[in-house]
């Protein structure tokens, strides 16, 4: 039997349980952890956690995100809220009996062990049989293209292969759910990239819940089905990467993830007027008075003419080029407004500094968010 | 250039003066210190070897050494632990009673030790010298264990408790073994300081626990027997093998994984 049959077994085991996939598998229910008793790492955070579910916790560092992770792993204890893995209670549970694997950003591999003893430990742990150790770690080194470096101590090895070694370690013992905390931070681009398809490509093989804690926005874009963008110890936003990028619930989700122009929209006599544009004929999403109206810069065009209705036209200075190689991006100003497009570099040849542009967006491209 | 090497070779020769000195006079036939010596022969290692108010020195040295290494390294690594993962309120002060037997000097120690175990009536017993060297080891084991558990990744606690250890089992498996040639450091300058030691030995071991050093004193001291000149050649040669001893493992460790890997 396989890692990747008996992550299958797993799965119809829970499934003939009456377990039913859409329902939340690892809940975390206000949970707030403070180091001190007065300031708090993490401010009541809730997440429901689909099984099998790849999701990311994107932020930036010191916005708790590492800090709910360590709590989900069992190294720090709540200091209040609850964690529910398939509807028991885990917050209590001590670390070592969470069945809970996990991948640490310098790797954490035992340097006295080699590499299949490393991906043994977990199994010794559990008191299997010494064949059973031996024929399932090599099962699991295999499965992260490193049969032949079983003998190997962590120092013989590369970065990659270290954290390739750890990988194994944390899918051997068929985790619940497996954590990865910054695990490709250390890497280099070419080898990040590939370590990314790999990790995914194991996620698909075994089916396992997790979470993939990250600062590299593209990262969690790629590789998730939900992101959970935290700030300043709260979730901001927790919805796939798409909604998260076209449709951000706050300010700081719209500015942290992908390039964004801000204006100051106002509700004024039932309808939206936007700062120095004027008049919008777009439907307010809500009942606030004011908004951040998002327009990301690809979204924004050169205008050649025609019918303006439906769009915001606009004429833009051309203060700065950016040369992107396949895009170009404009830095620059338009009524009053600094604003960033970026157009396909061959749209763009033509251009210079000091160039005034008309430009424009279709009102649609704008998403509101709520002013808090 | 020239001038750093000739200084760096005038600094050896003043370190390995001594030496320089005493091993050629403890192959020498004469029956006093006297140098360069007449003629040489092995007559004093015979007699060194045969004879009883040495190797019983040499018996209470290593005996009370081990004890003191045991005795330091059970107050040290826990003390060590605690110092450096815990903060907890007058940790600077426990920090600095722990260098203290350090900065005392020696003699000062040496007399307090004297007056309280006699007291205590364990003066001129194996138990004070080894609990007076013990406290004279704790500051160079504590600065050596305290070191390497600071280089110590508390990610491979966190690591083996993920992986399914019980806090005992990681500290077996994992803290210890990757700690271990901090650990074994420690205990060889506790048990060398012990071994090396000769005020606080002198004041307190007496007859019944005479250690080697204070043996030597006496020799000095009572007789100018050119025996002594073989007990140093003995200890030097016997503190320079536990000092390198540790860097031959290591290179025998590297040498082996080099030819594994190859």
């Amino acid at each position: 039997m396989t890692v990747f049959d008996r992550h299958m077994n797993a799965l119809s085991q829970t499934h003939s349980q009456g377990v039913v996939m859409t329902q939340a598998y690892l809940e975390i229910r206000d949970l707030v952890k403070s180091y001190d008793g007065k300031q708090q790492a993490v401010r009541g955070i809730s997440l429901d956690i689909r099984k099998g579910e790849f999701v990311s916790f994107l932020g930036p560092s010191g916005s708790g995100k590492t800090t709910t992770l360590m709590m989900v792993a069992g190294f720090e204890m709540p200091t209040s809220g609850s964690i529910l893995l398939g509807g028991r209670e885990i917050a209590p549970v001590p670390a070592h009996k969470r069945n809970i694997g996990m991948v640490f950003q310098n790797y954490a591999l035992f340097p006295h062990m080699t590499a299949l003893e490393n991906v043994g430990f977990p199994l010794r742990m559990r008191k299997t049989p010494a064949a059973e150790i031996a024929r399932r770690a090599a099962e699991a080194l295999d499965m992260v293209g490193l049969a032949a470096f079983g003998g190997r101590h962590p120092r013989e090895m590369s970065g990659g292969q270290q954290q390739r070694v750890a990988l194994a370690r944390a899918l051997v013992f068929g985790p619940d759910v497996l954590l990865l905390d910054e695990p490709l931070g250390a890497l280099d681009k070419n080898l990040r990239e590939q370590m990314q398809v790999e990790i995914k490509r194991i996620h698909r093989e075994l089916g396992i819940t997790t979470i993939y804690v990250t600062h590299d926005q593209s990262e969690a874009m790629t590789m998730s089905d939900r992101i959970a963008v935290f700030s300043q110890g709260v979730v901001e936003q927790f919805a796939p990467p798409l909604d998260i990028y076209q449709r951000p619930t706050t300010r700081f989700v719209g500015s942290f993830i992908g390039d964004s122009n801000f204006l100051d929209v106002t509700r004024q006599n039932d309808g939206l007027v936007a700062q120095g544009i004027g008049a919008l004929n777009i439907a307010a999403p809500s009942q606030a008075g004011k908004f951040h109206g998002l327009v990301r810069p690809e979204a924004i065009g050169l205008w050649t003419g025609g019918d303006e209705q439906g769009h915001c036209v606009l004429s833009f200075l051309i203060e700065g080029l950016v040369h992107y190689g396949d895009s170009v991006l404009l830095i620059g100003s338009a009524a009053g407004l600094n604003l960033r497009a970026r157009l396909p570099s061959v749209q763009a040849s033509h251009l210079h500094e000091g160039d005034t542009i008309r430009i424009a967006w279709r009102e649609n491209d704008m998403h509101l968010i709520p002013v808090q | 250039m020239r001038i750093t090497l000739a200084l760096a070779l005038l600094v050896a020769l003043f370190v390995l003066g001594p030496l320089l000195v005493v091993v050629p006079m403890s192959f020498s036939t004469a029956n006093s210190f006297e140098f360069p010596p007449p003629g040489y022969w092995l007559g004093y290692y015979r007699s060194f070897f045969g004879d009883e108010r040495w190797l019983t020195p040499v018996f209470n040295s290593i005996g009370i050494g081990l004890a003191t290494m045991l005795l330091t390294m059970l107050l040290v690594i826990p003390a060590s632990f605690a110092m450096v993962r815990q903060r907890f309120m007058g940790r600077s002060a426990i920090n600095l009673l722990l260098m203290m037997p350090m900065i005392v000097p020696n003699i000062v120690m040496a007399l307090g030790y004297y007056t309280y175990f006699s007291q205590l009536k364990i003066i001129h017993s194996p138990l004070g010298v080894v609990l007076a060297h013990t406290c004279l080891s704790v500051p160079v084991c504590y600065l050596i264990i305290a070191a390497s558990l600071k280089g110590f990744d508390r990610n491979l606690e966190r690591a083996a408790m993920n992986l399914g250890a019980s806090p005992l089992r990681t500290f077996w498996e994992v803290t210890f073994p990757v700690l271990r040639p901090g650990f074994l450091v420690g205990g060889l300058f506790a048990f060398i300081h012990s071994f090396d030691e000769a005020v606080v030995a002198i004041f307190i071991s007496g007859q019944a626990a005479s250690t080697l050093p204070r043996k030597m004193f006496d020799s000095i001291r009572i007789e100018a027997d050119p025996i002594i000149s073989v007990v140093s050649t003995l200890l030097f040669a016997v503190v320079l093998l536990a000092v390198l001893s540790p860097l031959a493992w290591r290179a025998i460790v590297k040498a082996r994984s080099q030819f594994r890997a190859a």
